[in-house]
């Protein structure tokens, strides 16, 4: 089956963003991982990685499975993994597999920079 | 006592789709489209149509082994408040043998001790009022309950 994913990298001060679009099922594995090693790179000091759901309008349990997946590995190399742009509908999702535990979440793409970016509080 | 009767469940839809994957979003769309103006919130619907396309990829992938010649018959009906969701596969024998699912841990999923796989069931019983499975033989059916009208699943109106 073919993959509905795309995702792109972009790399700002101390975070990488992952835009994801389209649908996040089981085809979305290859993509998934490839984004994530394209956003840390060979940067050991990279902190955090940013999800953004803003442009995704699917996913299955394959797809929470992925996700855990890049969290998984994520928790191993000590970076801290956010998400934002998610529907009300997979926010609820988020918080009843309790992914949301693990991944803080944002509205949008501004908030979670801002907080990543801004200065301490 | 004067006793009112209770309307006949009414048969809305029934439909059979190929065990191929990726069509759990054939069946989501096509039972969307029949509850369409029932009574259901738009999150609740959102919650169906996750229950339903849940079910139909278990079905498509574990009830019948992604063979395409084997379909996955959809089924929705209006029982008085209740929107009933049948989907059934031929894979009653593989769901008899196959004991009771571990329930999704994350924290072991995080540390390698559980799959990072088996979320389905657990988002199932998640979404819907109510979840039951049937196995006739090879018939095996999950039947999923969402009540219109009422704060149902801890949804305020």
């Amino acid at each position: 089956m073919a993959s509905m994913c795309e995702a792109t990298t972009r790399v700002l001060p101390g975070a990488a963003v992952i835009e994801i679009s389209g649908e996040v099922d089981g085809s979305a594995a290859d993509v998934l991982t490839n984004a994530y090693q394209a956003a840390v790179g060979t940067d050991a000091d990279l902190g955090t990685v940013v999800l953004d759901f803003s442009a995704v309008d699917y996913i299955n349990s394959t797809g929470i499975a992925l996700i855990v997946s890049v969290l998984a590995r994520a928790r191993a190399e000590r970076r801290k993994v956010v998400a934002c742009g998610l529907s009300q509908h997979y926010r609820e999702i988020f918080d009843i597999t309790r992914v949301s535990d693990f991944i803080e979440l944002f509205p949008d793409l501004d908030h979670a920079v801002s907080q990543l970016t801004g200065p301490a509080a | 006592m004067t006793q009112i009767a209770r309307p006949a469940p009414r048969r809305l839809d029934a439909f059979e789709l190929p065990s191929e994957p990726g069509n759990e979003r054939l069946a989501l769309a096509r039972v969307a489209e029949t509850v369409q103006g029932l009574g259901l919130s738009e999150s609740r619907l959102e919650k169906l149509k996750t229950a339903v396309a849940e079910a139909t990829m278990n079905a498509i992938e574990h009830g019948n082994g992604n063979r395409a010649e084997i379909p996955v018959e959809v089924e929705v009906t209006q029982d008085g408040d209740d929107i009933v969701v049948a989907i059934s596969d031929q894979g009653g024998d593989a769901a008899g043998q196959a004991g009771p699912a571990q329930e999704p841990d994350l924290l072991q999923k995080l540390d390698g001790a559980q799959s990072p796989r088996g979320w389905g069931l657990f988002l199932i019983r998640n979404m819907v009022d109510a979840m039951d499975i049937t196995t006739n033989g090879q018939r095996h059916t999950i039947w999923l309950t969402m009540r219109t009208g009422g704060a149902a699943h801890g949804e305020h109106v």
